[in-house]
């Protein structure tokens, strides 16, 4: 009965009460939109790698290696011998050993050297491997594989002459030996897009002419001559290291922190992504903290068109106290309206994230290599949305419990 | 031939000059570290804990009570499920277990810089031994470690970890914990207050 009475009195009022059904949708939808993409963020961040047991490097911080080696931040404070970097490929634990080498760039982006390991041993959210998109694998000593980014920024296609600068804000062109880009990759939102990556005996070859940081004047030798020459590396920047079962990762991991020889550090990418997101995840507190605010900023807007069609209502209220409604009822239809309108919202809100998330998913993912999964709403969501219909009920309770003082009295007193 | 014979014996000693290296592991009294790796049935559980940590002292045992303080310790630290309780739903058995002091002045390296130590609020102990070029045990910090290897017939009924460890050590405050799971690695920092480890969700 009260029921019917509520909903028959929010249609009678359909444009407010759209209105404010509206602002609580709407601000539902953001609510759980940014906790979507706050969460997308999270594990969109920590699976930037997976697949790779121990990141090796010098010895400095955990987060610091993850930044050079994974995130191409900042540069590395030593670099590691190739003689220790055999010495950890020959250990027993290890499955495969990847080099990365890096301090050369081409524009703004850096330029990686590693071997063809790479392409099949690097994954990012959870297992996949890094696919080219056109082109192929280099093939050739002076041959580059670049990423999404680095292709679409500078409008590069396979077949095009690239020309690497030495270190990373600096004149100086590798002009000499001019690469050719071979292929490029599929978007991934890991930094590999924004990466030229090329053969570790690459890194060598450009450097031959090359003499403490400076380029030998006068001094060319030809390309054919490079080819010929042993291009092993002296050391690397850092190596990915995957162990044969995970119960020998931790015993590889301190004989390399251990290492007498040489100073090295071997971290474990998801304990190091972690540290680094709570660094990071300040924003995310932020975030949601004024999305709620926004969700509260409905409620007191609801609030507000209660109290002011209390006004209008008066008679309305006043006939039902004199029909015998007790100042009970009039309380209760009101709250009831009130979680009606929350609740409608809430629903609704739910509705434009699926549908906003439906239309965004593969812009967002395509554009920030953001993955925003669609699934059925969480245990967690189920609770902000309760949350949002039991806040709309206390919210209500204040015009409410003001009605249920006055009702009978302010309405048989009408003079206008 | 007598002119090359010193020449030899410099040869022969160069490297050992060479491999003079120096290093001290980070040491922190209360704070253990503990690396938990989960692989199908198998758990393999390493602990590192301060000597502080576990028996309360540093120095090499002098008296009868404390060889018998690190005996009853390493004694107790064979008995990972006692320390790391495991619900018994996931049924789980020891299948190795080993338990040990180590001084870092054990190690072959030399030992005479000390200099990454001074954030030791126990330095000042210290002092007197560390000017000797070449210390003795007594003068190095204290490691225990322990090294387990779990099989449980139901892991996937691990849904956390209780650490029955700091009741058994008063002194130890924090346990830093490395995990690695199916699901990716994860730090943990467990301590005395809240003794627990959820990891529901984690395989």
């Amino acid at each position: 009965m009260i029921l019917r009475l509520a909903f028959g009195s929010l249609l009678a009022r359909a444009l407010t009460v759209g209105m404010t059904v509206l602002a609580i949708a709407l601000s539902v939808a953001l609510f759980l939109g940014v906790e979507k993409v706050r969460t997308g963020a999270k594990s969109s961040f920590a699976d930037t790698i997976s697949g790779t047991d121990l990141i090796v490097g010098a010895r400095s911080g955990s987060v610091q290696l993850l930044l050079y080696s994974v995130f191409r931040i900042g540069n590395a404070t030593n670099n590691v011998t190739w003689e220790s970097y055999r010495d950890i490929a020959a250990q027993p634990q290890v499955d495969w050993i990847v080099p990365i080498s890096l301090g050369d760039s081409h524009r703004q982006f850096r330029v990686m050297g590693t071997t063809p390991a790479f392409f099949e041993r690097y994954k990012y959210r959870q297992d996949r491997a890094l696919e080219v998109a056109t082109g192929a694998v280099m093939a050739d000593l002076f041959d580059t594989v670049i990423g999404a980014d680095v292709a679409a920024t500078l409008g590069y296609a396979v077949g095009d002459p690239i020309v690497v600068a030495h270190g990373l804000a600096s004149f100086t062109q590798h002009d000499d030996q001019p690469f050719r880009v071979s292929g490029i990759l599929a978007k991934t939102g890991t930094p590999v897009d924004r990466t030229v990556i090329v053969s570790m005996e690459a890194i060598e070859a450009i450097h031959v002419d090359w003499q403490s940081g400076a380029k030998i004047p006068g001094r060319t030798t030809p390309v054919d001559a490079i080819r010929q020459m042993d291009l092993t590396p002296q050391a690397i920047t850092a190596a990915l290291v995957g162990v044969k079962s995970p119960l020998q990762v931790f015993a590889l991991q301190r004989a390399i922190n251990d290492y007498p020889e040489e100073p090295l550090l071997a971290i474990l990418p998801g304990v190091a992504l972690q540290e680094l997101w709570q660094i990071v995840g300040i924003a995310e507190t932020a975030l949601t903290g004024v999305s709620a605010m926004v969700v509260v900023t409905a409620l007191i807007g609801m609030m507000a068109t209660i109290f002011s069609s209390l006004n209008e209502r008066r008679r309305e209220m006043a006939i039902f106290r004199a029909m015998g409604a007790r100042p009970g009822t009039i309380l209760g239809l009101l709250v009831l309206e009130a979680v009606l309108m929350a609740a409608i919202g809430a629903l609704i809100g739910l509705c434009l994230l699926y549908i906003g998330l439906a239309i965004a998913q593969p812009v967002v993912d395509r554009a920030f290599g953001l993955w925003l999964p669609i699934d059925a709403p969480s245990l967690r969501e189920f609770w902000v949305l309760l949350g949002v219909v039991c806040a709309g009920a206390i919210v209500s309770l204040v015009p409410a419990l003001r009605a249920y003082r006055l009702s009978l009295a302010d309405g048989m007193m009408v003079k206008s | 031939m007598k002119q090359i014979l010193p020449l030899i014996l410099i040869t022969c000693a160069a490297p050992a000059i060479a491999q003079e290296t120096r290093q001290m592991h980070a040491h922190e009294h209360g704070v253990g570290e503990l690396n938990i790796a989960f692989d199908g049935p198998q758990i393999a559980i390493e602990l590192h804990a301060p000597g502080a940590d576990i028996v309360g002292f540093e120095y090499a045992a002098e008296t009868a009570d404390d060889r018998a303080a690190i005996d009853a310790a390493v004694a107790t630290l064979a008995r990972p499920l006692d320390l790391f309780v495991l619900p018994a739903a996931a049924e789980c058995a020891v299948t190795q277990a080993s338990a040990g002091l180590e001084s870092e002045a054990h190690d072959d390296h030399d030992e005479a810089g000390h200099d990454d130590h001074d954030d030791h609020e126990h330095d000042a102990e210290h002092a007197d031994e560390h000017a000797e070029e070449h210390h003795e045990d007594e003068a190095g910090h204290t490691e225990f470690h322990a090294e387990y290897l779990l099989t449980c017939a139901n892991p996937g009924a691990i849904t956390g970890i209780e650490f029955a460890y700091f009741d058994t050590f008063q002194n130890a405050r924090e346990l830093e914990v490395q995990m690695l799971t199916p699901a990716g690695a994860k730090g943990f920092e467990v301590e005395r207050d809240a003794p627990t480890l959820d990891l529901r969700g984690m395989f």
